[in-house]
């Protein structure tokens, strides 16, 4: 296994949002992590990129304890987050916010195949690569926080309810994107509340609900089941 | 009206005086606009430096550039002892300004008691030097000053446009978690920077010590417009700082010029409020 969650808590202060959940990602696997609002998947995924420190269970990436490994260290590792509402650095330019994906030495030395990789994706980005990321669109700030992550050259891309304020179409994109990097190789977590495209896109999903997993299996399965058809789909 | 030579005359000492602003701000602005740390020792530190360089340069004397070869590396250590505390205690931006405000005093009391409160001026050769141009006449140490000022700000402007540290320290001002979480060991880029503020007050008192009269209290004498000064050339940004310091320095010179010296004070928060109602987009 790639990434091995086991039996996590994960909290903030005194308050404990994520009980006891275990989860795996496999190499070259997209993993959909659904659920309502305040399920607690933005803990979960925050915690996976390192920004949130675990209170039990163990987290393991490739064989290596994350647990006492200090938030910094997790890219070098081969973890690539895109956050929730995308958080550029928003007076900074296109090109530099790409450039900070490329931060530590071992992505650095490829940093010109990197962009020109992620220029290859979005061509747009090209064009504003001078602009500040801050007057970018929506999906364009989309893209840059995608492209951002895969300058890292990362092993599994986290990614954090990436077609949330996006135009449908727009949507469509950014999922036939999340395929593309599998195809390159890296794996993916995908937490998402647009379960539709979501379970579509993924090899497997989980279900979150208020901090826990109460379900899991192959997306046609999930889709299958009545809680999931009533709960997500209104049907 | 003056005439146009003593105007002139003004503008060029202005804009050379506007240089010790702008070094006194560059390492203000990039400790408070980066490491959200207002950092009000600065100027103590600026002024120990310079007693420093005073004693070295009267009792031993040592030349103001072996002075201050010597006096960068002690200030250097003394920003980074600075620098463990915020870190080890979690200092915020509020309680930087009031925990460096009392570093200040203690450091002004610690000056005191060494150099007493007596006015101390270090003569040098230097201080009487200076290049006549046409009608003006442009004193040699603050020129120097200002092209010391000038290398630095343009210089560290470069560095934080151009190399990936720099890159580093301006993305985690914007959002220290996501920094990190692409690599950047924040907390070691801090030491660097703080570090760095600390020799540009070593830097900027040498120069104090060679320009100016020493007296314990004179820390304080810059706090209020060098802060104008580091507003308006925004935070974090070297090159506004030195900018906005020669423009501030400027208008005191003109405006003392025009009206009278007691005009001077005033003249930098009024471009301050003015700058700010303006609110212009580089702002």
């Amino acid at each position: 296994m790639l990434l091995e969650a086991r039996n996590l808590h994960i909290g903030y202060g005194d308050a404990t949002a994520i009980w006891d959940v275990s989860l795996d990602v496999d190499a070259g696997e997209i993993v959909s992590v659904i659920g309502p609002n305040g399920a607690g998947k933005t803990t979960l995924i925050n915690a996976m990129a390192g920004l949130l420190r675990c209170r039990k269970g163990e987290l393991r990436f490739d064989g290596t304890d994350m647990t006492s490994v200090r938030a910094h260290g997790y890219c070098g590792h081969g973890i690539a987050l895109v956050p929730e509402g995308r958080r550029l650095f928003a007076k900074m330019s296109v090109e530099e916010n790409l450039e900070l994906g490329c931060y530590l030495a071992a992505a650095r030395v490829h940093r010109q195949q990197s962009l020109d990789r992620v220029y290859g994706l979005f061509p747009i980005l090209r064009e504003k690569r001078n602009q500040p990321a801050g007057e970018l669109s929506g999906g364009q700030q989309q893209m840059v926080a995608i492209g951002r992550a895969l300058m890292a050259r990362p092993r599994i891309v986290l990614f954090d309810e990436p077609s949330l304020g996006l135009a449908p179409t727009i949507v469509d994109d950014m999922f036939d994107i999340i395929a593309r990097v599998r195809q390159d190789g890296a794996a993916v977590l995908l937490v998402e509340q647009n379960v539709l495209k979501a379970l579509d896109v993924a090899d497997r999903a989980y279900v979150l609900e208020q901090g826990r997993i109460v379900s899991t299996g192959l997306p046609a399965d999930l889709l299958q089941q009545p809680h999931i058809r009533e709960a997500y789909l209104g049907v | 009206m003056p005439s146009g030579t003593l105007l002139g005359q003004a503008l060029i000492s202005g804009v050379l005086a506007g240089g010790m602003y702008g070094l006194l701000a560059l390492g203000l602005s990039l400790s408070w606009g980066l490491l959200r740390l207002v950092n009000l020792s600065h100027f103590a530190l600026a002024f120990l430096a310079a007693y420093l360089t005073y004693e070295l340069g009267t009792t031993y004397h040592v030349a103001p550039w072996w002075a201050a070869a010597m006096v960068v590396p002690v200030m250097l250590m003394i920003g980074l002892a600075q620098h463990w505390l915020f870190d080890r205690f979690k200092v915020n931006e509020l309680a930087s300004l009031l925990i460096t405000f009392s570093f200040a005093v203690i450091l002004e009391v610690a000056i005191q008691l060494y150099w007493t409160a007596d006015y101390r001026r270090f003569e040098t050769h230097y201080s009487t030097m200076s290049i006549k141009v046409g009608a003006f006449y442009i004193p040699v140490l603050e020129l120097a000053l200002c092209m010391v000022a000038g290398v630095l700000a343009w210089g560290t402007w470069l560095w934080l446009r151009k190399t990936y540290v720099g890159k580093a320290l301006r993305a985690a001002a914007e959002d220290a978690d996501i920094a990190a979480a692409y690599g950047v060991d924040h907390k070691k880029l801090a030491y660097l920077l703080s570090g760095m503020g600390a020799a540009y007050a070593a830097i900027a008192g040498t120069f104090i010590a060679l320009i100016a009269t020493l007296a314990p209290a004179q820390i304080w004498a810059w706090l209020g417009v060098v802060f104008a000064v580091v507003i308006i050339g925004r935070l974090g940004n070297p090159l506004g700082a030195l900018l906005a310091g020669m423009l501030i320095g400027a208008s005191e010179s003109i405006a003392m010029a025009i009206f009278a010296p007691a005009w001077a004070p005033v003249v930098s928060f009024s471009v301050l409020i003015a700058i700010l109602l303006w609110d212009p987009e580089w702002l």
